[in-house]
C-alpha cells in the first residue's frame, strides 16, 4: 500500500490523475515520486506536494491521509484496485471508473464518479453536485457500478443515468435523476424541486418528503415496497408515477405515500 | 532576397506535367523560380523525398459564426482533444470543430498552405474574416452563400441577370468573398417559414422562382462576371434518399448553360448527393449512375465529401436539412437563419462503421472518387467538419491509393452496406500523380488560383515535402507507411519559408486572405440602390454592413474585371 | 462640428447601430435616434469619476505612477501568479478579447467573461441541447408570435421592440405600434371613468387587481398578425404593452415550461394548475404557440438567474425544439452588455470554449462549478486578478469579493468604480465605442463596427493597447527569469 500525506493546506487546485491504482502498480516508491501532478498553473513532482510512504498492507492500494479538497481527478478511468481516503476528496473522484472501490471518509466534491462504468464508490460523508452526472454538453450519464452516500448530494446528481445503482441515506438536492434513461436511484430522506424531470426510462425511490414535483408526471397507482437492488427493498407505501410526459418518457418515479401527504388532494382522486 | 533550394527530390507536379521525376525546385522571396545561387541559398536535401505542391482544399468550414457556434454547442467535443501551448504555437482545442490556431497548424502538419472557407453569411462576414485572421500558416478565401439572397431571387425573377451580376460584384467587394455559394437553392429562403422546396422545378414561397431558374441564372451570372471559380453548389435534397435524381437533373439543367468546353459549376461534398433508394431502409449507392454522367460531361467539377468513422459534427448554411436530421436523431439542434440572405444548422453526428446508412455513404464517397475516371473532375474533401474532420484526410489518401486498405475498412463495415459497396470490383489505385491533381492541382485549376497548385516557375512557394520514397515504397502494399507520411508532412514551406519539419510546426506566419474585387460598370447605381433599400431589407445600417480593409490582416485582392 | 451618422451604440446587446453623433470640439453635444439610455452614455460618459493616471496602491493608498511602472507592476503581478483569473471583457471590444486570450494563456490564468453572472447559464443550456435561432431581422420580417419570457426590453433594451420585434414593419410582417396606441388610449380612457367614478371601495379594488392575473387569455392572441406574450413573476412595462400576460410564480417557470411541452406534445396533465397558471388558459397559450406561422422566445435573467439556471434555458430551447415540429419557432437569449457575445465569440475561436476558460495546464479547459471566476473565487483558490471592462466589485457575491482582494488586483476601466476603488493596479483606459473603435457582437451575434466619435484625454489608452503592453512586459519578465534559471 502506498500512503499519501499531502505536505500543506493546498490552495490551489491540484491536478492528480496519477492517483491510481493502475498508474501506481509495479512501480517504485521513486518512480512514483516522479509521477506529473499540477498545483495551479505549475507542473510538480507528485513528491513535491505529499509525502509518499509505502506499507507492507495489501489493500487498499492507495491511501490519503488528510485533506484532498483540492486534489482533483484522483482514480480517473480506474480499473482495479483500490482507495481509500481518510478525509475529504476533490472534484472527479473516480470520474470514468471501470472498476475498483474507492471510499471517502469525508466529504466528496462535484463531479464524483462522472459518467462512470463499474465498480463502487462509497462516501461516508456529504457528495458534492453532479455526483455521477456526465461533463457539459454529454449525455454519457453512468453506465454501470454502484454509488452509496451517507451524507447528502448536491443538485444535478444521476443526470443522464442509464445503469447502475445511486443510493443516497440523507438528501437530495434539486434535479435529481435529471433526464435518466435506466438504473436506480434511492434518496431515502428528502429530494428537492424537479425530481426526474426529463426522465424518459429508470427508476427513481424517494422515502422522505418532495418539495416542488414536476407537473408532468401522471401517477399510476400504490406500491409497497420497491426493489432497489437484490440486498434490499425499500419500504412503502409509494406513489407511483410515470414520465416525465415532457418527453414521452416511460420513467417510474416512487415517492412515499406517508411522507407527502400534499399530494393525497391532487392525485388519489386518480387512483 | 531570401533563397531555398529543394534539391533532388521526386516532383510530382501535374500542372507542368511533371510526374515523380527527380529534381529541384528553386525559390526566391516566396516565388518559385527557375534557378537560385547554388552557394547562397539555403539547401533541403529531398533525395527520396515526394515533393509536391503545397496541398489545396477546396472545401472545408473552418471560420465563422456557423463553425464557432459549433465550437461553443461541444465542450464534450474539445475536452478529448486538447493541444498545448509551446514556445510557438498557440494552445488550443481539436476535435471536430478545432479553435483556429489548431487549424492552421493541424492543415500545415500535412503539407497544406491554402483553403476555402465555403459558408459564410454576407452577415457575418466580418466575424469569418476575424477568425481567418487568427488560421495562421495557410491561405485563405471564403465564399459568401448567396443562391437565396433576397436581391438574387429578385433580380433573376425579373428575368434580370445584369442586374443580378451588379448585385454579386457589390456582394464579393463588399464581403471579401472569393465566390458565389449555393446551398440548397431556394430551400433556405423557404425555411424561413419552416418549409423546404423539394424538386429543381419546386416554386419558392413569396418569391416565384424555382431552383432551376436561381442555379441557372447564377451560373450565367458568374459567367458575366468572369471570377475565377465557378459556381459552387450544394444540392437540393442532400442528404436525402433518392436524390441522385435531383443531383442529375441538376446537372442537365446547367447544360442549358453555355459552357465552352469548361467547368461551370461545382458541385459540392458529391456523396451527400449521391444517394439511391426511397428510404433510410433501402438507401443505396448512387455512384454508379453519377459517375457515369460524370464521365460523359465537362461542365462540372466535384469534390468528395468522404464520410470519415468517428464523432464529427455536421453543419451548412442547409438549415431544413439539419432540421431532418434533427428529427432523425433529436440530438443537440442548432438552427441559424440569417435575415435576407440564408440559414443555417448544426447537428452532431457520430458515423458509425455499424450503421448501414453510414457506411454506405462510406463506400458511395470512394465508389464516385474512384470511378470517375479524370481525377481533374473530382477532389478530395471531408466538406469538413461534416463527414469528417479534416486532418483525417491521411486515411482518405490510404483508401483511395490502396485497395488493400479500403478493403480492410469495408470489412469492418455493417454486413448490408458491405453486400452492396461496388468497392470490391473497382481495382483502381490512384497514382501519386494522380493524387496531387485530387489534392492541389485540380482544386487550384478549379479555383482559378493560378499561382497555386504548381511548382512552375512564378507560383507561390508553397510546398510539401512527404517522407516517401516511389521507387522504394509501393503506397498500395505499405498504405499505413504512406499515411503516417501524409500525416506528418517532413517539410511544409509556406512562402518560401519552412513552416513544418518533421510534422511539427517551426515557424509561424501568416497567410493571405485571396478576395475579389469585381469590376462593373454601373458599381455607383447598385451601390446607390443599396442603400436607398437596406434599411428595408436589414437591421444594421448599410455604412457598418461592409468587410473594411482592416478586417482582413494580410489582403491579396484579386481584380476581376466583369462584362457587365 | 461634425454630424456622425451610423454610430453603434455601446450600452446593451441591441447594439443599435443608426446613432447620430454631434461632436463640436472633442465634445459630444447631440445623439440623435438613440434611447434615454444611449444619450445618456454618450452626454454624460466624461464624469468626475474618470480615472485619469495609473495608479498603485502604496500603505494602503493609490498613487500616481507613470504608465511604465504600472505595467510592469501589473505583469510581476500575473507573471508571478499560481493561479490569477483575468476577468470582465464584456464593455471592451473584440480586438481587446483576442489580446485577452493570448494573455490569459501566457500567465495560465483564468479567463473569465460577465456571462458568469447573466448569460452563461444560456450557453450551457444550448451545449445540452442547441438552440434554433436567428438574427434578429428574420423575427422582423417573419415572426407573428413574439414571447418576452423573464425579460423586460422597454426598460433594458429599450429599442428592442420598435427595431426588431412587435413594433416594426418587415416584409410579411406589419407593426403594432398602431394598434398598441389605440389600447393605450382605451385603457387610460377607462382609467379616466374609474377614477371618475370612483365606485369601488379600497377593499373590492384589490380583488379586482388579484383576479387580473388569471384572466383568461384574449380571442385575439389566436388572432392574424403580430401576437406579443409576456411572462414573468411581475407585471412590467413590457407586460403592460403585450397581448397577454403571464404572472409565473417566482421559481416555478420550469415547471411552466416543462407543463407546456407536455401539452404541446398532446399529453394529459393530472393537476390543475401550474406555477400558479390555469392549465386551461395554459392550453389556449399552447394553441396560439402551435397555430402560429413563426414564433419566436426571447429569455432574459429571469430566467437564467432564477432556480434552475441553466435548466431553465435548457427547457425553453427544448420547448422550441418541439414546437419546430408543429411550426416555425425560435428563440433567443436578451443579452446585456454591448459585447458580452462578442466576448464568448472571441474566447470560443480562439480556445474552443466561451467563458470559464482555465488555462492553468497549458492548454484550455472548462467546466463551469469547477473553472468559472465565480467558482473559484467562492473556494479562494487564486492568487492574483485582472478586472477588465467590468464591475464585479458591484455584482458578485460578498465571500467572492472578499477572495478578490486578498490577493493582487489589478483593474482596467474608464472609471473609478467600486472595483477599481479596492484595486492595488489600476489603469486608465479609453471608451470603447466613443473613444475608441473596434468590433462589437450583437445579441444575435452579428458582428458591429464601433466607431470612435471623440479623442480620448490625453495619455490615456484603449485596452487592446494596455493589455499588449502588459502581454509583451509579462514575456519579458519570464524570459528573465529562464534566463536566470539557466545561469543557476
Amino acid at each position: 500500500m502506498i500512503v499519501l500525506t499531502p505536505l500543506k493546506k493546498f490552495q490551489f487546485p491540484v491536478h492528480a490523475e496519477c492517483i491510481n491504482p493502475d498508474v501506481f502498480k509495479g512501480k517504485s516508491v521513486k518512480e512514483i515520486a516522479a509521477l506529473p501532478v499540477w498545483e495551479g498553473n505549475k507542473k510538480k513532482k507528485l513528491s513535491d506536494i505529499f509525502k509518499i510512504e509505502e506499507t507492507p498492507a495489501e489493500t487498499p492500494d492507495i491511501t490519503i491521509n488528510g485533506d484532498a479538497t483540492e486534489v482533483r481527478r484522483v482514480g480517473q478511468g480506474m480499473k482495479n484496485g483500490e482507495i481509500v481516503i481518510n478525509g475529504n476528496a476533490g472534484m472527479h473522484l473516480g470520474e470514468k471508473m471501470a472498476g475498483g472501490k474507492i471510499t471517502v471518509n469525508g466529504t466528496a466534491n462535484g463531479w464524483t464518479g462522472s459518467s462512470m462504468k463499474k465498480g463502487l464508490i462509497e462516501i461516508h460523508g456529504d457528495a458534492g453536485d453532479y455526483l455521477a452526472s456526465p461533463y457539459r454538453g454529454s449525455t454519457a450519464g453512468m453506465r454501470g457500478g454502484t454509488i452509496i452516500v451517507d451524507g447528502n448530494v448536491g443538485g444535478d446528481s444521476g443526470c443522464y443515468l442509464r445503469g447502475g445503482t445511486i443510493i443516497v441515506k440523507g438528501n437530495a438536492g434539486p434535479f435529481l435523476g435529471f433526464h435518466i434513461s435506466k438504473g436506480v436511484i434511492y434518496v431515502e430522506k428528502n429530494a428537492g424541486g424537479r425530481l426526474g424531470a426529463s426522465m424518459t426510462g429508470g427508476k427513481i425511490v424517494v422515502s422522505g418528503a418532495v418539495d416542488e414535483f414536476m407537473p408532468t408526471f401522471t401517477v399510476d397507482g400504490i406500491k409497497k415496497k420497491v426493489k432497489i437492488d437484490d440486498d434490499f427493498k425499500a419500504e412503502g407505501p409509494f406513489y407511483v408515477f410515470l414520465g416525465d410526459l415532457a418527453e414521452h418518457g416511460t420513467g417510474k418515479l416512487f415517492v412515499s405515500q406517508p411522507s407527502n401527504p400534499q399530494f393525497s388532494a391532487i392525485y388519489d382522486k386518480y387512483l | 532576397m531570401t533563397e531555398l533550394l529543394i534539391k533532388n527530390g521526386f516532383v510530382f507536379d501535374p500542372l507542368s506535367e511533371i510526374n515523380g521525376e527527380k529534381m529541384d525546385i528553386a525559390i526566391r522571396d516566396g516565388k518559385i523560380v527557375e534557378s537560385v545561387s547554388d552557394q547562397k541559398a539555403k539547401k533541403i536535401d529531398a533525395t527520396g523525398l515526394t515533393v509536391m505542391p503545397g496541398a489545396v482544399d477546396i472545401h472545408t468550414h473552418i471560420a465563422g459564426g456557423e463553425v464557432n457556434t459549433g465550437r461553443m454547442i461541444r465542450p464534450e467535443d474539445h475536452v478529448k482533444d486538447v493541444v498545448r501551448k509551446t514556445a510557438i504555437t498557440r494552445s488550443g482545442t481539436g476535435y471536430s470543430i478545432p479553435s483556429t490556431f489548431v487549424t492552421g497548424y493541424r492543415y500545415s502538419k500535412m503539407g497544406y498552405t491554402t483553403v476555402m472557407n465555403p459558408s459564410m453569411a454576407p452577415l457575418g462576414a466580418k466575424h469569418t474574416h476575424e477568425e481567418l485572421n487568427d488560421i495562421p500558416l495557410l491561405d485563405k478565401a471564403t465564399f459568401p452563400l448567396l443562391g437565396d439572397w433576397w436581391f438574387v431571387l429578385e433580380n433573376l425573377q425579373k428575368g434580370d441577370l445584369a442586374g443580378c451580376a451588379q448585385h454579386i460584384a457589390w456582394m464579393m467587394e463588399t464581403t471579401k468573398g472569393y465566390a458565389i455559394k449555393i446551398v440548397n437553392p431556394g430551400g433556405l429562403e423557404s425555411w424561413g417559414f419552416g418549409r423546404n422546396v423539394h424538386s429543381i422545378d419546386d416554386v419558392v414561397p413569396n418569391f416565384d422562382i424555382t431552383p432551376r431558374e436561381i442555379v441557372c441564372g447564377l451560373a450565367k451570372v458568374n459567367k458575366m462576371l468572369n471570377l475565377p471559380h465557378t459556381i459552387h453548389l450544394h444540392t437540393n435534397n442532400l442528404g436525402i434518399p433518392g436524390n441522385y435524381l435531383t443531383t442529375l437533373e441538376t446537372m442537365k439543367a446547367l447544360e442549358s448553360v453555355p459552357n465552352d468546353g469548361k467547368p461551370i459549376c461545382h458541385i459540392t461534398h458529391v456523396q451527400f448527393s449521391s444517394f439511391a433508394g426511397e428510404n433510410w431502409g433501402n438507401m443505396k449507392s448512387a455512384a454508379d449512375e453519377i459517375s457515369r454522367y460524370i464521365n460523359n460531361h465537362n461542365h462540372m467539377t466535384f469534390d468528395m465529401g468522404q464520410i470519415i468513422f468517428t464523432d464529427t459534427t455536421t453543419m451548412t448554411a442547409d438549415g431544413p436539412f439539419e432540421f431532418t436530421l434533427y428529427q432523425l436523431s433529436g440530438h443537440k439542434w442548432v438552427n441559424s437563419d440569417v435575415e435576407t440572405e440564408t440559414s443555417g444548422g448544426i447537428i452532431p453526428m457520430h458515423y458509425k462503421r455499424k450503421s448501414a446508412v453510414n457506411a454506405t455513404q462510406w463506400s458511395i464517397g470512394l465508389e464516385i472518387a474512384l470511378l470517375v475516371k479524370d481525377p481533374w473532375k473530382i477532389f478530395m474533401t471531408t466538406d469538413h467538419p461534416n463527414a469528417g474532420p479534416f486532418f483525417a484526410y491521411p486515411k482518405i489518401i490510404a483508401w483511395l491509393t490502396s485497395k488493400k486498405a479500403r478493403m480492410a475498412t469495408l470489412a469492418k463495415c455493417h454486413k448490408k452496406a458491405q453486400k452492396k459497396s461496388l468497392l470490391p470490383s473497382i481495382d483502381r489505385e490512384l497514382s501519386l500523380y494522380e493524387l496531387a491533381i485530387m489534392t492541389r492541382a485540380g482544386q487550384a485549376k478549379a479555383l482559378g488560383l493560378t499561382g497555386k497548385g504548381h511548382l512552375g516557375v512564378g507560383a507561390d512557394a508553397d510546398v510539401a515535402i512527404y517522407n516517401i520514397n516511389p521507387e522504394t515504397l509501393d503506397i498500395a502494399k505499405k498504405y499505413k507507411t504512406a499515411r503516417k507520411a501524409f500525416d506528418n508532412a517532413a517539410y511544409t514551406i509556406k512562402d518560401g519559408k519552412v513552416v513544418v519539419k518533421d510534422g511539427e510546426v517551426v515557424q509561424n506566419v501568416d497567410g493571405r486572405t485571396i478576395w475579389l474585387d469585381v469590376k462593373t460598370r454601373e458599381q455607383l447605381k447598385v451601390d446607390e440602390e443599396m442603400k436607398r433599400k437596406f434599411k428595408e431589407y436589414w437591421t444594421v445600417e448599410y455604412e457598418n454592413y461592409p468587410v473594411f480593409d482592416h478586417y482582413v490582416k494580410v489582403p491579396e485582392a484579386i481584380t476581376v474585371k466583369a462584362d457587365v | 462640428m461634425s454630424v456622425i451618422n451610423a454610430v453603434t451604440c455601446p450600452i446593451c446587446g441591441c447594439l443599435c447601430d443608426d446613432i447620430e453623433v454631434t461632436v463640436v470640439n472633442n465634445e459630444v453635444v447631440k445623439v440623435k435616434n438613440g434611447c434615454a439610455v444611449c444619450e445618456a452614455k454618450y452626454m454624460g460618459y466624461k464624469s468626475e469619476h474618470r480615472i485619469r493616471q495609473p495608479l498603485i496602491r502604496k500603505d494602503g493608498k493609490f498613487v500616481p505612477v507613470p504608465m511604465k511602472e504600472a505595467i510592469h507592476k501589473a505583469a510581476e503581478i500575473l507573471a508571478n501568479a499560481n493561479y490569477p483569473i483575468l476577468y470582465g471583457w464584456s464593455s471592451t471590444n473584440c480586438e481587446a478579447q483576442r489580446v485577452g486570450v493570448e494573455l490569459a494563456e501566457e500567465v495560465g490564468g483564468v479567463l473569465d467573461n460577465t456571462a458568469v453572472v447573466c448569460h452563461g447559464p444560456s450557453l450551457m443550456g444550448t451545449q445540452e441541447v442547441g438552440i434554433p435561432t436567428s438574427t434578429l431581422g428574420q423575427i422582423r420580417h417573419r415572426a407573428d408570435l413574439i414571447i418576452y419570457w423573464g425579460c423586460d426590453p422597454w426598460s433594458a433594451h429599450p429599442r428592442h421592440l420598435e427595431r426588431y420585434t412587435s413594433f416594426t414593419k418587415g416584409r410579411f410582417e406589419d407593426s403594432e405600434w398602431k394598434s398598441y396606441l389605440n389600447k393605450v388610449k382605451a385603457a387610460a380612457g377607462r382609467k379616466k371613468v374609474l377614477s371618475a367614478t370612483r365606485v369601488a371601495p379600497k377593499q373590492q379594488r384589490a380583488t379586482v387587481a388579484e383576479e387580473v392575473v388569471f384572466n383568461k387569455p384574449p380571442e385575439t392572441l389566436q388572432k392574424e398578425g403580430r401576437k406579443l406574450i409576456v411572462i414573468d413573476v411581475r407585471k412590467s412595462m413590457t407586460a403592460e404593452v403585450a397581448d397577454y400576460f403571464i404572472k409565473v410564480e417566482p421559481n416555478k417557470d420550469y415547471e411552466l415550461m416543462q407543463a407546456i411541452r407536455a401539452l404541446v406534445k398532446e399529453q394529459e396533465l393530472d393537476v390543475d394548475q401550474v406555477a400558479g397558471v390555469p392549465v386551461e388558459y395554459i392550453k389556449e397559450v399552447v394553441d396560439a404557440l402551435v397555430n402560429c406561422n413563426f414564433g419566436i422566445i426571447f429569455f432574459g435573467m429571469g430566467l437564467t438567474q432564477s432556480a434552475g439556471k441553466f435548466r431553465n434555458i435548457e427547457v425553453a430551447i427544448s420547448l422550441t425544439r418541439d414546437l419546430n415540429l408543429r411550426t416555425k419557432f425560435l428563440i433567443m437569449p436578451m443579452r446585456g452588455h454591448f459585447n458580452v457575445s462578442g466576448a464568448n465569440i472571441v474566447f470560443a475561436w480562439q480556445s474552443g470554449y466561451a467563458f470559464g476558460v482555465d488555462f492553468s495546464l497549458g492548454y484550455p479547459r472548462y467546466n463551469p462549478g469547477e473553472t468559472t471566476s465565480m467558482d473559484i473565487l467562492l473556494r479562494g483558490e487564486s492568487d492574483a486578478a485582472l478586472v477588465i471592462a467590468s464591475d464585479p466589485g458591484a455584482t458578485f457575491p460578498k465571500r467572492a469579493i472578499q477572495n478578490l482582494v486578498k490577493h493582487p488586483l489589478i483593474v482596467i476601466d474608464p472609471h473609478m468604480n467600486p472595483t477599481a476603488m479596492l484595486g492595488d493596479v489600476v489603469f486608465p483606459s479609453a471608451f470603447v465605442g466613443i473613444e475608441v473603435e473596434g468590433t462589437a457582437y450583437r445579441m444575435d451575434n452579428v458582428p458591429l463596427p464601433l466607431k470612435k466619435v471623440v479623442e480620448p484625454p490625453e495619455g490615456i489608452l484603449s485596452d487592446e493597447v494596455l493589455l499588449k503592453n502588459i502581454l509583451e512586459e509579462v514575456r519579458s519578465i519570464k524570459a528573465q527569469k529562464a534566463k536566470k534559471a539557466e545561469v543557476v
